[in-house]
């Protein structure tokens, strides 16, 4: 019996050690208190080396969850993950009006232009509208090239299905061709690689060994477009995706699909040097044919033999140009500074007109956003382009402006 | 002197052969242990345990992660409260295949059967308590079962959850019933359970002409056995602890759909495969407590066919009937335990 008493309270003794090496083991809390949601996380506990996603996000003001979701107080990875929204991507199109939206966000405010979630998901980029028209009246599923489905329902157009498609070519391009709308997921191979929802643009691709990247930025290389873009060609004759084959060595060649001539600019700057926000992430519209959306001209910078490009002076604070700058701070725009400004009155706020040189044309100075590089350039106006003033589509510049590939 | 509880339950000498471990499994000495110790991490547990749908989960997850030695009370609670059902079923599984429900112990048999009903009640509000995930599927199916019920069946399930939905009222509910209402009912029949125990003339044995071996214990020695039985529970139980902490899962979000089907607690595992077969009213609520009342009937089935010189001893030939009908019972249970394991 003795023995026994021994044995058992030598046991309960280990035990007690074992207690307090598993409380020792246990990861030292971190936590912080977010100021949006005043809740208690402790994500940090073991994300501390993670660093922050964007300046626009510190993370003592939003945290984790509010984004991410998850369980804010668990330190096992399987419970505390088990409820983020998707998965590593809250930014994913099915849970990002939770992720990223609330007035307060990305899903709109009473100030302008922070809409993005309504703009984005009735995109063509998101919808896949004009495709799917296209291609369903290839196939005579439908009568015109007027946008009705799209990858999902939304604003009037309704979820396109292949299975319910009679002709097998539209069966056929939905189960081959549907791989590029932001809800999709990439095809394999590194090229394609990109996360899908706001991710697909804002976020670096997960790298080559898995890896990922936790970055929001506005600052999109050309590289990240061509994850989706100048990849290849869908063909309407096998109603299949062909790679492109070519294996180009140069940003020249590696720019573009070897099936047309650019001018330098189309290829030294980086795609949303030009491009707008509302053509990328839609102006809120439902649209038939990227043409329908896409307006950025050779003139919206340059101008034309008879008019400068449109400009405007920042008067306001607030002003949306100075929001933008300070996102991705290529330039050091201020309240005084004159840019660029499109047709439809979105600001280029990455061009300014060099202040000073009275009397002759203006200089514009053009920040790449991808880079920060500094380019100057002249307007057309006052030069010796023997432009007319009807012909003002890229083709007509090619003419003379494309650079040999 | 005046003798007291603890001289009421620990006689001068009792019978060395119906004091071996083998004969009593230390079960009922072992299950006051456990209500001991399930006890008062109850109570520790309860300083950290908020119970709001919104909170709940959250506090459970705050003891388990960021109070010092929270998980330690937590599993603890957890691992007592599953031992105890296992201890208290087996405590029953002795008493029955030893005869000792005889009168004039029959009371007794009652009080203690209705300990294991008011344990498993216990377990079941503690793991709603949890509000999460995990518990979501038992949480609506349990309650729908009360409502399967002919006539009452729509207002027990109201007084059951608190209203006409799953939500605060019902895990207050479930609260006030962990905590206090089961709590007193356990308590007050627990302690009249061991009261009886000496009262009906301590543990069951013959008459003195009818014992082979006439060798008797003194208290001391039974409070040693106690004492070591004890020591090896709470190294079992810290064991436990460390190596399965107790079940996590998200809290329940409000508004979110319906709890997908997942494995009821394990206790009612048996009940969740009677279910898949068909009516919840026949296979949820008639058939368990059909089972629940054999089991009470057995000390008035066939009580005279065993005569009191067999008590003391395992399986005496006079209770076969009721030993195999038990054993049927028992192993139906561990049988449809089974088949829900390997069809989870």
């Amino acid at each position: 019996m003795h023995k026994q008493f021994f044995f058992a309270a030598l046991l309960l003794f280990v035990a007690s050690g074992f207690v307090v090496w598993q409380q020792n083991r246990n990861p030292k809390p971190v936590g912080i208190t977010p100021t949006i949601t005043g809740q208690e996380e402790y994500c940090l506990t073991c994300h501390a080396d993670l660093p922050e996603i964007s300046q626009s996000h510190p993370v003592e003001t939003f945290g984790c969850v509010l984004c991410h979701g998850g369980e804010a107080l668990a330190l096992t990875a399987d419970l505390a993950h088990s409820t983020m929204r998707g998965g590593a991507n809250p930014s994913d199109l099915s849970v990002v009006e939770a992720s990223c939206g609330g007035e307060m966000c990305h899903s709109g405010t009473p100030q302008v232009d922070r809409d993005h979630i309504q703009r984005v998901t009735t995109s063509l980029q998101a919808t896949y509208a004009g495709a799917i028209a296209q291609v369903r009246y290839a196939f005579g599923a439908q009568p015109d090239l007027i946008a009705r489905m799209g990858i999902y329902a939304v604003d009037g157009l309704a979820a396109f299905d292949s299975t319910t498609e009679t002709s097998p070519a539209l069966q056929a391009f939905g189960s081959n061709c549907l791989s590029c709308h932001l809800s999709a997921q990439p095809l394999e191979g590194i090229v394609y690689n990109r996360w899908s929802g706001c991710s697909a643009c804002h976020s670096p691709a997960p790298r080559e060994d898995g890896t990922q990247v936790h970055r929001l930025t506005t600052s999109m290389p050309y590289t990240q477009c061509n994850a989706c873009h100048n990849r290849g060609n869908y063909s309407l004759s096998d109603v299949q995706f062909h790679p492109r084959e070519d294996s180009p060595a140069d940003r020249l060649h590696d720019y573009y699909q070897p099936i047309a001539e650019f001018t330098r600019c189309e290829w030294t700057l980086d795609c949303e040097d030009c491009h707008t926000r509302q053509e990328a992430m839609g102006d809120g519209h439902i649209y038939s044919s990227k043409k329908d959306i896409q307006y950025i001209r050779c003139r919206s910078c340059h101008g034309t033999l008879d008019s400068l490009p449109l400009t405007y002076t920042i008067t306001d604070e607030n002003d949306l140009a100075l929001r933008m700058a300070f996102l991705n701070q290529v330039v050091d725009l201020k309240v005084g500074d004159t840019i660029l400004m499109t047709d439809k009155g979105e600001p280029l706020w990455n061009i300014r007109v060099v202040p000073g040189e009275v009397g002759s044309t203006p200089t514009y100075e053009l920040f790449s956003k991808a880079t920060g590089k500094r380019f100057t350039f002249k307007p057309v106006m006052a030069s010796t382009c023997q432009q007319k003033s009807d012909q003002q589509e890229a083709r007509y510049c090619h003419e003379c402006h494309a650079t040999q590939r | 002197m005046r003798p007291s509880f603890y001289d009421h339950l620990h006689p001068p000498t009792i019978p060395a052969p119906q004091a071996r471990f083998r004969y009593t499994l230390g079960a009922g000495g072992l299950a006051v242990f456990l209500t001991l110790v399930v006890g008062f991490t109850g109570i520790l547990v309860t300083f950290y345990y908020i119970p709001t749908p919104e909170q709940a989960a959250k506090s459970v997850q705050e003891l388990a992660f960021l109070v010092p030695f929270g998980w330690l009370m937590r599993n603890l609670h957890y691992w007592s409260a599953q031992l105890l059902v296992l201890v208290a079923a087996l405590h029953l599984l002795r008493v029955v295949f030893t005869g000792a429900y005889l009168p004039p112990r029959r009371l007794n048999y009652l009080l203690g059967l209705s300990l294991l009903v008011i344990c498993l009640f216990m377990d079941f509000t503690g793991y709603v308590l949890r509000w999460d995930e995990g518990v979501h599927w038992a949480l609506v199916a349990g309650t729908n079962l009360v409502r399967s019920i002919p006539l009452v069946g729509d207002g027990l399930y109201s007084a059951l959850v608190g209203g006409r939905q799953i939500g605060a009222g019902t895990l207050i509910r479930f609260y006030a019933w962990h905590l206090f209402g089961l709590t007193l009912i356990l308590v007050i029949i627990g302690v009249w359970h061991i009261f009886r125990v000496r009262r009906d003339g301590g543990i069951a044995i013959p008459p003195p002409e009818a014992r082979s071996d006439p060798t008797r214990i003194p208290r001391t020695e039974l409070a040693r056995r106690e004492m070591l039985a004890m020591l090896w529970a709470t190294v079992v139980l810290i064991a436990l602890a460390i190596l399965v902490p107790a079940p996590l899962a998200p809290g329940i979000q409000e508004g979110a759909g319906s709890a997908s089907e997942s494995l009821a607690p394990w206790f009612f595992l048996w009940v969740q495969q009677l279910l898949r077969i068909g009516d919840p009213f026949i296979f949820g609520v008639l058939i368990p407590l059909g089972a629940l009342l054999i089991v009470a009937l057995v000390p008035y089935i066939t009580p005279q066919r065993l005569s009191p010189t067999e008590l003391g001893s395992w399986f005496p030939k006079g209770s076969r009937n009721v030993q195999i009908l038990v054993a049927i019972l028992g192993g139906g249970m561990i049988l449809l335990t089974s088949l829900a394991l390997l069809q989870r």
